[in-house]
């Protein structure tokens, strides 16, 4: 049976939160206002909001299942304190922590768990994972009211992860008394959550009030009395907000980073919440065998011309850091983070040297033609601008790239179907910075999957052969040990296919007036601060450092 | 005049129901918003199920039957993101807009006509020239840069208006300005142009050969008959102001139908982005319309043309 104790990292949560605790925490005063570029659907029901508008301004008033790590990222205790699967793999079981309440007093129960689960995967939800949690989780079942059962149809090992609010939204939890009493209508108006912030007013395309609970909470008592969070679409003005102390805090792009850093202000940079990545698109296919881009060591050649110091430096502004292989990060489950580190560290070096050699071995001692689609996933526009230093570093090598600069709107519905427009090109991506892996390889190189990187179901070759039983077999081991072997070598199967090069991995930043807040520490992986204001503390309270 | 009217509101329907077709059909030619919606691992499982809750899985042109049949009824469909009926989210907004349009017209007026009576009067003269800059400078100089330049003076270096968003009367200062600033220019090169005309005509011969002073010439008699023109040129501008406040609303985050018209832009969503041009069309119709109707009033040879 495979154990999930999180015993140890509740404990280390506690004294990372207690470290970090401000002292006189028991006042609250003040308000601290946070500009933001975008609310998503500015929706207070969980069920109608992704991913991003969780995580900013959600997570502010509702716990989630599985939380986080607060000290390195990942998953780690939420209202759940701890989780273990059953023997069998089938089962998971969450324990939650006593005490815990909602803001109009009712405690937080299994019942509210089941029910929460229940209308994510309902048909109203627009929840992102609605579907597949349909097909994966059976039953859900209360077992007392502090433990509650999770029965699903296949070993799922990536469920906590899959309900931790560090990979997805789907694990905010509910309050169902309320809501069956009040209907869902009434509860979208008048929401109430069981977070360190109680919900006090929406305004439309403009901004989200909240207030902070009088009574201690296990993420932190808020040090501030008051939360805004201000819907600023044009970063200069954020910017511009924090200067004159209209704002304390406003989220900015790389490319602000300097200007805000001149303009006084104090620049904070979350590591680890994004991979920008250059992969390979159709290189299995028949059409594309004769292309130079089909080989491995071509794709190998194109990365080691790319200087990513360069990039980090000049587009990033020194705030971004060397990658580790295809969607792993630091606090990736089961990986081995060390091994992969010193791995990457040699294999995306930059070598235009090795490079042009290895392109004149495989017949190319002049270049090749190649196709580049350049594009920035929503909130990472500063991907066009990595693209264009890559096809210019490609170029060096004597590439002849033909670039080709997308939307992403128009570029999207281009990876499915038969992704005529791709096939043989390549093209700038993103992964966002989630501890679990798995989900994200069978997203990119599952031959039923949308991006299918290594092949189809009718043309799966070697590698794609070895990802599919790799994949499998992680998906059913329960071992801890070999579960971290396994993923080890889906990652190595993907790095060596050279079809997915990461070039950097980002950060999230922020402007911050520190007269306005204290010092905080933003999560590791979490690009959004809806989890972190609790902890964010006045400046009276911790001064910045010098 | 019934006819004239009759046929402008006919016209006026085959136009909204082009716009309403166009809209339709161009909008999703953009993308789709599941896209956005769904994190880049999503599988095509997730994509099917949310594309069927969003009522985005049926053929287009069936789409775009049950959007007409809704639309003969009323109902421009709820918004994809924020879960609102697309004309109650329109409406909540637009009051921000006409917030902002009344002292932005204002200031339009108060500067551009003045500034026009002072260049016509000095025709060819320092003055005249000093007034061409200004409006070459108003009609050049993109709202963007201006909004976020006056953001910079006024708020960060000197602290004394608020950076944006709505708020009280200090918070409309520098949009209005932004907006106000290409209004300054419109409407000082039309007034100098209508003056010049105007200073030319037999009747100002008139008055002054009855020896009017000129001030009551240029004031009374000019001004009055050159702001034939201006008026007209007023109701094109509020037209603009309603559909053209985007940039301004974004760039001082101030949430009326512009930012609405950028946020289902960027979002995807076809409801609402439907509903905002068709409203915003309907709108400006009725301005143009209310605008055609006054003028062939005045000037009966436009209702005969």
């Amino acid at each position: 049976m495979l154990r999930q104790s999180a015993r140890a990292a509740t404990l280390a949560a506690a004294l990372v939160a207690f470290a970090v605790a401000p002292s006189g925490a028991q006042e609250q005063k003040g308000t601290l206002v946070f500009a933001v570029e975008s609310l998503g659907a500015q929706t207070l029901d969980p069920i109608l909001e992704g991913r991003p508008g969780n995580a900013v301004y959600q997570a502010a008033m509702y716990d989630s299942l599985v939380g986080f790590d607060l000290k390195k990222g990942g998953v780690g205790p939420g209202v759940a304190e701890r989780w273990e699967l059953s023997s069998d793999g089938l089962s998971w079981i969450f324990h939650l922590r006593p005490g815990q309440t909602f803001h109009n007093g009712d405690k937080l129960t299994a019942e509210d768990v089941k029910f929460s689960l229940e209308r994510q995967m309902g048909p109203g939800s627009l929840a992102s994972a609605a579907a597949s949690m349909r097909r994966t989780i059976k039953s859900i079942e209360v077992v007392d009211e502090l433990t509650v059962r999770v029965n699903t149809s296949s070993p799922q090992l990536g469920l906590p992860a899959a309900l931790s609010r560090a990979v997805a939204p789907e694990g905010a939890i509910m309050p169902k008394a309320y809501i069956e009493k009040v209907g869902e209508e009434e509860f979208r108006k008048k929401p109430i959550g069981s977070g360190p912030w109680k919900f006090v007013r929406n305004v439309p395309g403009d901004r989200i009030e909240f207030t902070a609970v009088g009574t201690p909470h296990w993420r932190g008592r808020p040090s501030f009395k008051d939360l805004h969070l201000l819907l600023v679409p044009e970063e200069s003005t954020r910017v511009a907000m924090v200067r004159t102390g209209e704002a304390a805090i406003a989220s900015i792009g790389p490319e602000t980073m300097l200007s805000a850093s001149r303009g006084g202000l104090e620049v904070l940079s979350v590591p680890g919440t994004m991979q920008a990545i250059f992969q390979f698109w159709g290189v299995w296919r028949p059409e594309v065998k004769d292309q130079p881009i089909a080989k491995p060591r071509v794709r190998q050649a194109l990365s080691l011309a790319i200087d990513r110091k360069q990039v980090i430096d000049h587009v990033m502004n020194g705030k971004a850091a060397l990658p580790y292989p295809f969607a792993t990060f630091g606090y990736t489950d089961y990986f081995s983070a060390d091994r992969w580190e010193k791995w990457a560290a040699e294999a995306y070096r930059y070598d235009p040297v090795l490079a042009k050699k290895i392109l004149a071995e495989e017949g190319y001692p002049n270049g090749f033609e190649l196709k580049f689609a350049n594009t920035a996933l929503p909130g990472t526009q500063f991907m066009v601008d990595i693209g264009t230093a890559i096809a210019d570093m490609w170029t060096k090598v004597g590439i002849k790239v033909t670039l080709k600069h997308y939307e992403w709107g128009s570029f999207a519905p281009m990876e499915r179907g038969d992704q005529a427009g791709l096939v043989g090109w390549a093209s700038m991506y993103r992964t966002a910075g989630r501890p679990d892996a798995p989900w994200r390889y069978d997203g990119a190189f599952s031959p039923e999957s949308t991006q299918r990187l290594l092949g189809d179901k009718d043309n799966c070759q070697a590698a794609c052969q070895e990802f599919v039983k790799t994949y499998r077999a992680l998906l059913a081991e329960l071992d801890r040990g070999k579960r971290t072997a396994l993923t080890d070598h889906m990652v190595e199967v993907a790095a060596d296919s050279w079809t997915v090069v990461p070039i950097l991995e980002g950060m999230g930043y922020y402007a911050v007036n520190k007269k306005k807040v204290g010092q905080f520490e933003p999560i590791p992986g979490r690009h959004e601060l809806g989890d972190v204001f609790e902890r964010i503390p006045r400046p009276d309270q911790q001064p910045w450092k010098k | 005049m019934k006819r004239y009217i009759a046929r402008r509101l006919v016209q006026g329907v085959i136009l909204l129901a082009l716009v309403a077709t166009i809209v339709f059909f161009l909008g999703r030619l953009t993308g789709n918003p599941v896209d956005l919606m769904l994190p880049e691992d999503a599988t095509a499982e997730d994509r099917a199920a949310l594309t069927r809750t969003l009522g985005l899985d049926g053929p287009i042109f069936e789409q775009f039957a049950i959007f007409v049949g809704n639309a003969l009824h009323g109902d421009l469909g709820t918004s994809i993101r924020m879960k609102q009926p697309a004309v109650e989210a329109f409406f909540d907004r637009l009051p921000n807009t006409l917030a902002l349009i009344p002292w932005a017209i204002l200031l339009g007026m108060a500067l551009g006509i003045p500034l026009g009576v002072v260049a016509a009067l000095n025709r060819g003269g320092l003055l005249d020239r000093a007034a061409g800059t200004v409006a070459v400078l108003g009609v050049a100089m993109p709202s963007f840069w201006l909004g976020v330049l006056l953001i910079f003076v006024f708020s960060v270096e000197l602290g004394w208006v608020p950076s944006g968003r709505m708020g009280g009367p200090a918070h409309y200062i520098l949009p209005v300005v932004t907006l106000g600033t290409f209004l300054v220019a419109g409407f000082m090169r039309i007034t100098r142009s209508a003056m010049l005309d105007v200073m030319d005509s037999e009747f100002v011969k008139l008055a002054r050969i009855k020896g009017l002073s000129e001030s009551v010439v240029i004031w009374k008699h000019c001004l009055r008959n050159a702001l034939i023109p201006v008026l007209t040129l007023w109701g094109v501008f509020v037209g603009n102001l309603i559909t053209g406040a985007i940039v301004t609303e974004t760039v001082f985050a101030w949430p009326g139908i512009g930012r609405l018209t950028y946020e289902a832009v960027i979002y995807r969503d076809f409801p609402l982005l439907q509903a905002v041009i068709i409203l915003k069309s309907i709108l400006i119709l009725g301005i143009n319309l209310g605008v055609d109707i006054l003028y062939a009033y005045v000037d009966p040879r436009i209702r005969l043309a």
